[in-house]
């Protein structure tokens, strides 16, 4: 009996001996810090990730900020249904914003969007020249990473101004919060990180489709100069995409967009957020966002198209507004491709008919699992920014082909602009429809100065006729309605909460 | 109708139990020689009630109410007397003799009693900390399944609530006051010296013999990073002198009573409701809302369809038995319970047999065993909206049909879109009746040791412990119901099935001294070393969309659900090292320190060990001269410990940093793995640290007929573990860290008194709690944390309600005009708020919007107090606790005064205001306006939303019979009948169950900075029992 006891007591000291190992205990079922980011695939992974809040940025968020803010879109006013004041104080013009500082929950979450993928590319690029492996792909990689940054850091600009300039992954707590950098500052990193991934990054033939390329990292670069007037240095990289022989427009205006599986990154597009149909989460659902309601099944299915169409209830958003619908030229073949209508049997309106956009709504398999792409940058657009380049440098004669080549494919003729104002306005115009429902508006009214203008105008319309803008009858627009038209979104309250900086 | 029924079969169900005891009572036997006498007390008093019985037969009788008895013994014979609260007496009866007059002495008050404390046990007298025992055989007899819920109301600084009336589920046990944000809050369970890390919700108790409850930091230091929520110590039975056998069973039914129930509208007056709606918006009201009496006789109570009275029946056998050298103790228990929601189902079997040995004068072996097998098939009652069923019955509306035509439960209910019904309903009693959710768990506890003695006073003992548990979770939704609503039925059939595998086991070497000098120094020291491992292993299964409900398979599915198919790991271990020295002079001045330290995996690897010291002494006054010369007093002791204690329950790899690498992305259509870091690495991450100082007085007056305790605490526990929210900037939510303060104290007191002894004894044990806390600090540049409704701000106690003060409505225009408004939003007849930062309108979310702090989940003082009465062979106990100033709140508002008449309202939406001339009560706002308007007053917390939750809740009520020995049927029987949860006096109106106390969804935290909601959980059922309890 001793002999056992004093074995079961040696026993037990020897356990405590070895206790640093008994007691060091990783996890099993996930992968810690200490043994990631030590090869290539680590890294190919890695920037994957980055790419990914763009699927929610895209199908959640930059609808609301950048195009339901403006005068092409509105939401559908469902007076039965509550909880929707975030959406509506986006489009009404009245997020309620005190000290530069909002609470409205689609500006808090595009903010966080955004410095997901700044942090994702943070962590890569400061890891991975500590790995060896092919300079090369090493290479692409820093590039896509850079550009996902240099993308994240163009929406926080426009929409914010002044924003935290994140370079380096945080590893501490104090470190998590930064003081707001200057828009200049800004400015400079993603012209930096753009112009380092334009070299990085491999042309579209060479890339696998879908990832950022040269020629993505050449239009956002178009983009800034065309943003901060730099005309000259505009042109010269809108010129680089046009020639460097990647890029075509699609025959047919629809044809531009993907449908649910197929026609996806085609000759038109530079740089799109890729979906993909199915359980696996990949999906978007983004056209269910944008249709009116109450729908039925039975008036939803030959949008959707799917086995299994579902009621839609509450409240619908994006409704393309008369302005937009009035602002196609007569005989504009993207009219039809882009707005249609549907007719409600439920609505509380005397008029139960409402356009929709129909441009992005493709047929699929099962409610609410969406497959097709969405543009951030076409090669129509290119065209604009090379002839808006030109145009701001007098060169009008010689932008003219670049917009008259977008206007033939939408069935319209030559443009019949002459001086530069002309052209300018015409370019603007163009842009409008071309790019309508691509989240572009906003950025371009401000860019060009006319947001105040434009949207008090807008505004003043609605409150005199809020049927047009699809308000059952006998509703009013909201007593703040357009009563905070400012140029820049207050910075997220939710963050102001948590950095001693805003 | 229903009501009737109810009563009806509650009648005949008690009239077969009463015919059924009647018949089972044998009559009495033929004897030798009849014995008659008088049994009092030392005063003279008759006892009634008391037990006689004949040593070493099965024979025996008790007291009638002048404390007369008569029995027939043999010749040579012992005469055993005994009585509750009295010593037991044995008198020999000679040959010849007739009449036995005998004195029974009081109990000299559990003095010598003793106690069982962390490693060991203890004199009541020499325990300086503050350990608090219960008479656990009092307890016997209540008719439910868990040990909590027998405690409730028993002990002083302990809170016990019952927050769901889910069989097996739901009781929430803090021990004084404790929260904290992440690291839970439980006590630590330790059943035969082994913590365990299953439910203990699951043991029989009918296996426990005794309960300890540690309190304060003197006491349970020695459990060191696992010890700041207390420890409740539990011994199981062991064999007693010679062999007993008992057989108790009970029987009983349960109901949900229709007092406390929420109010809602009938079909009738939902239709009326509707009818005005569309009235006020000046819009055509739908045609189904035309004529609202056309639903009379046609209401839907949807919350009631999903109640039914049900049955629960115990049985337990114990045989306890010391042979020589061998003890044995078997426990086999079965628990059945049908649940008042229809398909609950609770079953439980266990057994124990714990059995000792002496091998030698030196040597001893020990091994207890206690297989255990729990069914569970409980319907998904508990829950937000959207969610739990019960939540969802509560707000469909009363016009939808629950059953056809044909009677026939119907599929789904949704009316045109042109009525409003923007949410479809599934029928929820299709929901609790077709839908399998069960969860069967098989565990083993056991222990084994050796305890040695080689030299007087020394004592080496060594335990292994091994806790093995298995359970099986399998959830099938048929297509054709669903808990969730607006989901259209036929629906998606999803399985999931979820296999988990835990296995612990602990080593302990302890070494024990005990040495005495002169009778006057006495000392006994502690020593030991202990290693505990567990790990869990888990995996799930998710499959949708099945071609044939009835077999849903994981092959018969036609999607294997990829995010809900996953297997898991979790991993901790633990090293210790212990000690305590205890010395007292002449058991006058006591003393006791007592030192842990915790090695754990869980902590960072640069801060790997703690340390938990602890000290106390006690002065038992009563012993000194000069107390002696009041003979009043008969026992007084001061105490006073301090320790330091910690909270290890920080989660198993908090300081690793993790990558997710299931963060996925598509390019054209090819699926590309992703992977991100998910979480910051913290190497300092540590237990959250409790110092506690407790003072405390014990008192006995009269002989002990009175007895008093008190103690006064105060606790800091600092290091609180929480995931501190960074700026998302950094792309990371939280930090996990070791942050903040939060300053605890309270006030204890508990008191025994023996009202009345003699031809009736009455004995009354009463308790109040007063606890408190307030948060001292949070992360550096943080002052608050919100929760869901919730906030945790520097200064102010924990998790407050947070909202908006609601004065009523805008009556008119001008009050309208003259009042501020939230902009854009408030309009005539709606919800008029506080502008508390006066900045002239009303603003909600950020740090300077009009929110103030409006209630508080924490109650001002809880209580409890039980009466124990005892008259000739009847027992009555009559069990209360209660609970002051704590508010909760009633989540369903935010549906049931939705004013947009989504959802079926509260009674009192009649009341709301709908014009100047018409403004209703002023506590419910015009309907106009839709979501802008009304959303205000649902979506914006206020405090509106809030209740007073304080309760007194008669618990138990228990009236009993006892009688003596049949013959050789049995020696002794008790006969009892109980109401459980008998009357609740409350002014809660927010639901039938004040107690209740769910999370709000949380921040990070699991929602413990949003305590005190009522999600409209499984009601408490009122129960009536029948038992019998037979002593062979």
């Amino acid at each position: 009996m001793k002999k056992i006891l004093i074995i079961s007591i040696i026993l037990g000291f020897t356990q405590t001996s070895c206790k640093e190992n008994f007691l060091t205990i990783v996890p099993e079922t996930a992968l810690s810090s200490a043994t990631f980011f030590n090869k290539e695939a680590d890294f190919q992974q890695a920037v994957n990730a980055a790419y990914v809040p763009l699927r929610s940025i895209v199908n959640d968020r930059a609808y609301l900020l950048g195009e339901m803010h403006s005068d092409n879109t509105y939401y559908y006013r469902n007076i039965l249904f509550g909880a929707t004041e975030q959406q509506e104080d986006i489009a009404d013009f009245a997020v309620p914003t005190a000290n530069g500082v909002t609470s409205n929950t689609h500006v808090l979450n595009n903010y966080r969007l955004d410095y997901q993928i700044i942090a994702r590319a943070n962590q890569i690029l400061s890891q991975i020249d500590k790995v060896e492996f092919n300079a090369d792909s090493k290479n692409n990689l820093k590039g896509q990473a850079m550009l996902l940054r240099a993308y994240a850091y163009l929406e926080l600009v426009q929409y914010f101004g002044k924003v935290p300039l994140h370079l380096t992954p945080v590893t501490v707590r104090q470190d998590a919060a930064l003081p707001l950098s200057t828009v200049d500052e800004v400015y400079a990193q993603i012209i930096k990180d753009a112009t380092q991934a334009s070299t990085f990054l491999l042309p579209k033939s060479k890339q696998e489709a879908g990832r950022v390329t040269s020629g993505s990292a050449k239009t956002l670069l178009a983009n800034v100069y065309i943003v901060q007037k730099k005309w000259a240095e505009a042109e010269k990289v809108a010129r680089d995409v046009v020639t460097s022989g990647e890029y075509g427009l699609m025959i047919g205006y629809e044809n531009a967009f993907s449908t649910n599986t197929a026609n996806k990154n085609n000759q038109e597009s530079i740089f799109e957020v890729q979906f993909l149909e199915g359980s696996d989460g990949l999906n978007g659902s983004i056209i269910y966002n944008f249709l009116p309601r109450p729908m039925s099944p039975e008036e939803l299915k030959p949008i959707t198209g799917t086995s299994n169409p579902q009621p839609l209830t509450g409240e619908g958003n994006n409704a393309p507004t008369p302005d937009i619908i009035a602002a196609y030229e007569t005989g504009d073949l993207r009219k039809d491709a882009s707005i249609a209508v549907v007719t409600l049997s439920g609505s509380l309106r005397a008029n139960k008919v409402f356009p929709y956009i129909k441009k992005f709504a493709k047929t699929h398999t099962l409610h609410g699992n969406t497959g097709n792409n969405w543009p951030i940058y076409r090669y129509s657009e290119v065209l604009l920014y090379l002839a808006e380049a030109l145009t701001e440098q007098n060169k009008v004669s010689e932008a003219a082909p670049f917009l008259n080549q977008v206007r033939t494919r939408a069935g319209l003729k030559a443009s019949k602009a002459v001086s530069q104002t002309e052209m300018r306005n015409a370019i603007y115009q163009e842009r409008r429809v071309e790019l309508a429902f691509e989240n572009k508006r906003w950025f371009d009214l401000i860019r060009t100065g006319r947001a105040i203008d434009v949207i008090t105008a807008y505004g003043n319309r609605i409150k005199a006729n809020p049927v047009d803008y699809y308000y059952p009858e006998g509703a009013i627009p909201r007593s703040n309605a357009f009563t905070n038209i400012s140029l820049l979104y207050g910075l997220p309250a939710d963050e102001a909460a948590l950095t001693p900086y805003f | 109708m229903k009501n009737t029924i109810t009563n009806q079969s509650i009648k005949i169900f008690v009239s077969r139990w009463v015919i059924t005891l009647i018949l089972f009572i044998p009559t009495l036997a033929f004897a030798q020689q009849q014995i008659k006498g008088k049994v009092s007390g030392q005063d003279g008093v008759p006892l009634s009630g008391v037990s006689v019985a004949v040593k070493g037969t099965t024979r025996g009788t008790t007291t009638d109410a002048e404390g007369n008895f008569k029995i027939e013994v043999a010749t040579k014979a012992i005469l055993s007397f005994s009585f509750i609260g009295y010593g037991t007496k044995d008198v020999p009866v000679t040959s010849g003799q007739s009449v036995v007059n005998v004195a029974l002495n009081e109990d000299q008050q559990n003095l010598d009693e003793v106690v069982v404390v962390g490693y060991g046990t203890q004199l009541k007298k020499e325990i300086t900390g503050a350990v608090q025992t219960v008479n656990y055989k009092e307890l016997k007899d209540i008719p439910v399944s868990q040990i909590t819920q027998k405690l409730q109301g028993q002990l002083a600084g302990v809170q016990i609530n019952q927050t769901t009336g889910k069989p097996g589920q739901g009781m929430s046990v803090r021990i004084r006051g404790q929260v904290s944000v992440t690291a839970g809050s439980d006590p630590l369970y330790v059943i035969d010296g082994f913590p365990i890390t299953g439910n203990i919700g699951a043991m029989n108790p009918d296996e426990i013999e005794d309960i300890s409850i540690l309190k304060d930091a003197a006491s349970t230091s020695l459990y060191g990073s696992r010890a700041a929520n207390g420890v409740v110590l539990i011994t199981t039975k062991k064999g007693k002198a010679g062999t007993n056998v008992s057989f108790s069973t009970f029987t009983g039914l349960q109901e949900v009573p229709k007092r406390g129930r929420v109010e809602m509208m009938s079909a009738v007056e939902f239709a009326q409701f509707k009818k005005e709606y569309y009235e006020d918006a000046k819009q055509p009201v739908p045609v189904e809302f035309q004529n609202p009496s056309q639903y009379e006789g046609k209401n839907n109570d949807w919350y009631d369809a999903l109640l039914r009275v049900a049955p629960l029946q115990s049985y337990n056998l114990s045989i306890t038995s010391n042979r020589e050298k061998a003890r044995t103790s078997v426990v086999a228990g079965v628990f059945n319970q049908k649940g008042v929601v229809i398909n609950n189902d609770y079953k439980r079997y266990s057994l124990r047999i714990n059995s000792e040995f002496d091998v030698s004068d030196k040597v001893k072996m020990g091994f207890n065993l206690a297989p255990q097998y729990v069914f569970d098939n409980t319907p998904r009652t508990d829950g937000d909206r959207g969610t739990g069923i019960l939540f969802n019955a509560l707000h469909t509306w009363p016009v939808m049909p629950i059953r056809d035509a044909n009677g026939e439960l119907t599929l789904f209910n949704k009316f045109p879109a042109s009525t409003g019904n923007i949410f479809a309903y599934a029928n929820w009693v299709r929901a609790a009746g077709e839908l399998i959710n069960e969860t069967t768990t098989t565990n083993l506890i056991s222990n084994a040791y050796i305890q040695y003695r080689p030299i007087k006073g020394l004592v080496l003992k060594s335990t292994f412990n091994v806790e093995v548990l298995r359970s099986k979770f399998f959830f099938f939704n048929p297509s054709t119901a669903t808990s969730a609503i607006n989901v259209p039925v036929p629906t998606t059939a999803v399985s999931i099935r979820e296999n988990t595998e835990n296995l612990t086991w602990l080593n302990e070497n302890l070494a024990t001294y005990s040495k005495s000098f002169n009778n006057n120094h006495n000392f006994e020291l502690l020593a030991g070393f202990t290693n505990q491992k567990f790990r869990q292993e888990s995996t799930r299964t998710q499959a949708d969309t099945y071609a044939d409900d009835r077999l849903p398979t994981i092959q018969g599915a036609i999607n294997i659900n990829r995010a809900g198919t996953f297997n898991g790991v979790q991993e901790w271990s633990l090293t210790s090292f212990l000690s305590r020295l205890t010395y007292n002079y002449k058991g006058k001045y006591l003393f006791t320190a007592a030192i842990r330290s915790d090695g754990s995996s869980r902590f960072g690897s640069d801060n790997r060990w703690g340390t938990f010291p602890s000290a106390s002494v006690g002065w038992v006054i009563s012993d000194e001269p000069f107390i002696q010369k009041f003979p009043e007093i008969s026992f007084a002791k001061l105490r006073a410990s301090f320790g330091v204690i910690g909270n290890n329950n920080i989660g198993n790899y908090t300081s690793y940093a993790l990558i997710n690498n299931t963060v996925n992305a598509v390019f054209g259509n090819t699926v590309s793995a992703g992977a991100v870091v998910t979480s910051l690495a913290n190497k300092n991450l540590g237990w959250e640290t409790t110092r506690q100082f407790d003072l405390g007085l014990d008192l006995g007056l009269f002989n002990n007929r009175v007895q008093f305790i008190y103690d006064f605490y105060t606790k800091n526990t600092t290091n609180l573990l929480y995931s501190v929210q960074v700026p998302q900037e950094s792309g990371f939510g939280n930090f996990n860290d070791n942050i903040g303060e939060i300053k605890f104290w309270g006030h204890e007191f508990s008191l025994v008194t023996k009202n009345t002894v003699g031809k009736i004894n009455w004995t009354t044990n009463f308790n109040i709690s007063f606890n408190r806390n307030i948060v001292v600090a949070l992360a550096d540049g943080i002052d608050r944390v919100y929760g869901s409704f919730h906030i945790t701000k520097v200064g102010y106690p924990f998790g407050q309600f947070y909202g908006h003060v609601a004065q009523g409505v805008y009556l008119n225009a001008e009050d309208l005009k003259n009042s501020p408004q939230v902009p854009g939003r408030s309009t005539v007849g709606s919800i008029k708020l506080t502008d508390q930062n006066g900045d002239g309108i009303i603003t909600n979310g950020g740090d300077n919007d009009d929110r103030v702090i409006i209630g508080s989940p924490f109650p001002k003082f809880t209580y409890g107090i039980t009466n124990n009465f005892r008259y000739g062979n009847f027992d009555l106990s009559i069990i209360g606790s209660g609970s002051y100033g704590n508010q909760l709140l009633v989540r369903h508002l935010y549906s049931t005064a939705n004013l947009d008449g989504v959802f079926n309202m509260v009674k009192e939406v009649q009341y709301r205001f709908r014009s100047p001339e018409n403004p209703g009560k002023g506590f419910y706002g015009t309907t106009v306006g839709g979501g802008n308007v009304t959303g205000i007053e649902r979506d914006w917390m206020n405090s509106r939303f809030i209740a007073d939750a304080s309760f007194f809740t008669i618990k138990n009520i228990t009236l009993g019979y006892t009688i003596g020995a049949v013959n050789k049927a049995f020696k002794s029987a008790r006969l009892y009948t109980s109401i459980q949860n008998a009357f609740i006096f409350t002014q809660y109106w927010g639901g039938p169950n004040p107690e209740t106390s769910a999370n709000g969804a949380g921040n990070g935290d699991g929602g413990n900075l949003s305590q005190g909601v009522d999600l409209s959980n499984y009601p408490v059922p009122r129960t009536y029992t029948l038992g019998i309890n037979l002593n062979f």
